[in-house]
């Protein structure tokens, strides 16, 4: 996928913050009027592809089923020729304001690595709150999509907040294959608020996708052989869809062609930098910000304050525990630049290195090899101003 | 990517199918829900059985039974209210001692047995006595306190439910965890590793290090086992069903909402993910979340571990908020079912998008739904415990079901005249009452005495239907004397439900009530699920036409 598609995509997809960046003046006015939000297509393909991972045998690519964002208005035939084998890991972040009408259309495209299946596809966004069956995406109790065929799923989301969405056609392989991504939901009190409420303004947003990858199934996929889950048994923990020191490359990155989206937090001191968190992989794990302390505002869609009490539910922890399934809002304060503290300097001038990661030292690890590696990223504190984040994620080159 | 067909999906029997006879030995008042053993005195054995998975296998355990009782998994779920003096005997049918711990009851005591480590136990043969005061509502674990990384592993577990005082329908001494009685479930998890429970049945070395999970159960069941009826007896060992089953919210006729009892009495975590709607987590290990100051501390999860050893209470409701329907409907095209794939040719999707309708389904696929509900899967989003042993779709999961507000709705499927003839319309023309109105319309006889006679015949009325209403709404061209009748297949007669004078605008007949047994009015053998619904109309000296809009039946589903 080319840099200029994904971010073409984001910004179809109604991504909140580019719109107040280049078109807030319309936005602004949408609001005051209290018109409804604009209607929003978007398009998924369902194929496959492969990712990189180091300290591989053979330095073998690692074969993956996922999404990737197509044109929303384009045929089957166009669409399989232009991008079937071309899957992405994490999928694409999905932003869309909240009470918008979104259509969502997936496209079975189909396996280039695996031409003799004809697995069926859905989309399940995880968290949506009273879904009609038929939209939550469970083959067993809704449809599928299959080989070559085209479904769209409608949403209007109510609630402000950071979801996901997966593949829900045998799930336990399709997630772990790759079929996963983030969704956010932008509140109604503006694109730069984590929820309803003012404490939660934030400056700069990270959505993190957290995973396992258990190359076994991959491998046994790419070579037709079958994988006994119960044996689940992941030898990478991944960022994104990337392991340490992949995650500090920047989004669409030439050397991860199918593992676009980064990692890696730039941010300027003083900055309130959001942490969108969740977790697709099997295991719970235990995530740590030496240096700067993580305040956790949200968890699962919904803002961490009592809607009868008013109670603030809110905290301050140093580990964060998150398990299968579920995600977390975690707003820090982007401490002062010092030329004490470890870091380094790039294209963007000096800067201070704090170091996201999982407290269990197993999972900071690429396959046992030498060295940090696993589920780790750095964020890295600006002396020098960077641009307003016109995108989750952006990274400076 | 597996080309193989579950063995699991096939052994599913039709949920509508499933009867409350309950299991032997076990009284078991409702097809779903948690099933309470009340009182203030109980008496269990510590005996070994077999529970069955989806995939076929059968797994020795062992498990607490009622004394003189089957052998059962989990143990029976002690129920009783805050305040009670709780007493429980043991006894012990095993090979070796054995004991009950029951965290967050203190203190406990006990007489007769043996010493243990955790509790006093009864040796093989024996038996021993715990006595408590149950004096905080909540969610509580019992389990073996000897040898418990075998003994735990094994099965030796249940739930106690303590009752706030005075209030069996709130969870907690508070008026903001009533609950609705009819909608309480219990979620207990658990883990099995087959290898461990097969070493300990030949004598070989038992080794819980070597502990390899392949079966994951709620309720000592595995999904789709889960969502089958209590007490079914195809599960004789497994009397507790997790089919969790609530109506949309209404602040007037459902306002309260379901409580979820979660427990975990397995040796791993468990991340549970509830598709449809959050859950509202109010407890933790029987003490609910408040603030300093005493204010609702609550909060909603649409995915939450379980810590192992731990219970939460949840409150769950779902509130169908943007109300798609026919005349509401969705707003992309939704593809004609040739172009869809459902999942092993099984599903227990509607056909319909909309809650309380059914659509075209293809004649390969069987439909387990029963009148357009809504399902949604509730899971361990450990995918790899989502799954039985090698198969996935099965383990840690239940279903979620949601029926439609008002029950179950059927519209005719075919028409009949008896009297008169046809003037224009089909059955399909009585499925709405539409605007533009849409007629099915009789011309009556053309000599006196002149009359009308038809019936509506309706199809899928499930056995076990409650609550049957009729409704009907049409207009004559002459004022005539309307009767509305339903057959009463039992004694081959209509039964009449309605009559009043009929004219030219029309008029409305809400919900007539046929009487008890209502079962009598639905077809069985080879009329099974039929229901027929006769208009009449007479009186007129001129010759008319009756004409119906809308015609429907409305039930509560079993």
């Amino acid at each position: 996928m080319s840099p200029t598609t994904r971010r073409e995509f984001l910004q179809a997809t109604g991504l909140g913050a580019a719109g107040v960046a280049t078109g807030g003046a319309l936005l602004a006015a949408t609001r005051g009027e209290a018109l409804p939000n604009p209607k929003v297509d978007t398009a998924l393909g369902a194929t496959d592809g492969h990712m990189i991972l180091p300290n591989r045998p053979g330095d073998a690519p690692v074969y993956i089923f996922g999404f990737v964002p197509v044109p929303f208005s384009a045929s089957v035939s166009t669409l399989t020729n232009t991008y079937k084998g071309k899957a992405q890991t994490p999928a694409p972040i999905l932003a869309f304001r909240q009470d918008t009408d979104i259509s969502l259309r997936l496209t079975n495209l189909g396996l280039v690595g695996r031409p003799d299946l004809a697995d069926s596809h859905t989309v399940h966004w995880h968290g949506f709150r009273t879904p009609p069956a038929l939209t939550d995406g469970v083959p067993e109790v809704s449809v599928a999509v299959p080989l070559q065929r085209q479904f769209t799923y409608f949403y209007r989301p109510h609630d402000a907040g950071t979801y996901m969405y997966h593949c829900h056609f045998e799930d336990v392989e399709h997630v772990q294959m790759g079929m996963q991504g983030i969704v956010l939901v932008r509140p109604s009190m503006g694109d730069r608020f984590a929820y309803n409420h003012a404490s939660t303004a934030f400056d700069r947003e990270f959505a993190i996708l957290i995973d396992e990858i258990w190359t076994a199934p991959h491998d046994n996929g790419e070579q037709i052989q079958e994988t006994i889950w119960t044996d689940y048994d992941p030898d990478y923990w991944t960022l994104n869809g990337r392991v340490y020191p992949q995650t500090l490359l920047p989004n669409d990155d030439p050397s991860l062609p199918n593992q676009p989206i980064s990692s890696l937090v730039q941010c300027n001191a003083g900055d309130k930098v959001l942490l969108r968190l969740a977790n697709l992989g099997y295991e719970q794990h235990a995530l740590q910000l030496p240096g700067i302390g993580m305040k956790v505002i949200g968890q699962d869609a919904t803002l961490l304050r009592n809607a009868l009490s008013g109670a603030d539910l809110s905290y301050r922890t140093n580990t964060l525990y998150i398990g299968p399934g579920e995600a977390r809002d975690v707003l820090f304060t982007a401490p002062a630049y010092s030329s004490d503290r470890p870091g380094g300097t790039g294209s963007r001038g000096p800067y201070n290195t704090y170091l996201f990661k999982n407290r269990d030292a197993k999972k900071l690890t690429n396959a046992g090899g030498a060295g940090l590696g696993g589920m780790a990223t750095e964020v890295r504190v600006h002396q020098n101003a960077l641009p307003a984040q016109t995108t989750p994620n952006e990274t400076y080159a | 990517m597996s080309s193989r067909r579950p063995r699991a999906l096939l052994l599913i029997a039709l949920i509508a199918g499933a009867c409350a006879l309950g299991g032997a030995g076990t009284a078991v008042a409702a097809p779903t829900g948690m099933v309470c053993q009340n009182g203030t005195s109980f008496d269990l054995t510590a005996r070994s059985g077999y529970v069955e998975t989806p995939d076929g296998n059968s797994v020795f355990m062992w498990g607490y039974a009622r004394t003189g009782g089957a052998f059962q998994m989990p143990g029976p779920v002690l129920c009783v209210n805050e305040g009670d003096t709780v007493t429980v005997t043991l006894h012990n049918a095993l090979a070796e001692p054995v004991s009950i711990v029951f965290p967050g009851q203190r203190p406990v005591s006990t007489g007769g047995g043996d010493p243990g480590l955790l509790a006093r136990q009864a040796p093989p043969g024996g038996q021993v006595q715990y006595s408590f005061t149950a004096d905080r509502p909540g969610t509580y674990l019992y389990e073996s306190g000897t040898d418990p990384a075998k003994q735990v592993e094994m099965g030796l577990a249940g739930v106690l439910v303590v009752r706030p005082s005075g209030h069996p329908d709130w969870a907690y001494g508070s008026a903001d965890t009533e609950f609705s009685p009819q909608r309480e479930y219990l979620i207990m998890m658990s883990e099995i590793d087959p290898d461990l429970h097969n070493a300990v049945e030949t004598g070989a070395t038992y080794d819980i290090t070597k502990l390899h999970n392949r079966y994951f159960t709620i309720n000592g069941r595995s999904f789709p086992d889960t969502i089958q009826d209590n007490g079914v007896p195809w599960l004789p060992a497994q009397p507790y069903g997790a089919l969790v089953r609530v109506k949309p919210y209404d602040a007037t006729s459902n306002p309260r909402p379901a409580l979820i009892r979660m427990v975990n009495a397995g040796l791993l975590n468990h991340p549970f993910h509830p598709h449809g709607n959050h859950l509202r987590m109010i407890a933790q290990d029987g003490r609910r979340f408040l603030t300093p100051s005493g204010g609702d501390a609550s909060s909603e999860h649409f995915g939450e571990t379980v810590p192992a050893g731990s219970t939460t209470d949840m409150l769950f409701s779902w509130t169908d908020q943007d109300k798609y329907s026919p005349t509401n409907p969705l707003p992309v095209t939704i593809p004609g079912y040739n172009n869809l794939a459902f999942k092993d040719g099984d599903t227990w999707y509607s056909g319909s998008p909309y809650l309380g309708y059914k659509g075209t389904l293809p004649a390969t696929v069987r439909s387990q739904n029963v009148c357009g509900e809504h399902y949604f899967p509730w899971h361990s989003h450990a995918l790899n415990e989502f799954t039985n042993f090698d198969a996935g779709f099965g383990g840690l999961a239940t279903l979620l079901r949601v029926d439609p507000p008002a029950g179950c709705m059927a519209v005719p499927a075919s028409t009949k005249i008896v009297t008169g003839s046809l003037k224009g319309g089909t059955y399909a023309s009585l499925a709405t009452d539409d605007s533009p109105a849409t007629y099915y319309e009789v011309n009556s006889t053309t000599v006196a005495p002149r009359r009308t006679e038809w019936y509506a015949g309706f199809t899928g009325v499930p056995a076990g239907f409650q609550n049957l209403k009729v409704s009907y709404k049409g207009r004559s061209s002459s004022s005539c004397t309307q009767t509305v009748a339903i057959w009463r297949w039992a004694t081959s007669a209509w039964v009449q439900l309605d009559t009043r004078a009929v004219g030219a605008s029309d008029v409305s007949i809400a919900n007539l009530s046929p009487p008890a047994p209502q079962s009598d009015f639905r077809g069985t053998g080879a009329s099974a699920g039929q229901v027929r619904v006769r208009i009449a109309c007479s009186g007129p000296a001129v010759s008319f036409s009756s004409s119906g809009t809308s015609m429907n039946l409305v039930y509560d589903a079993p």
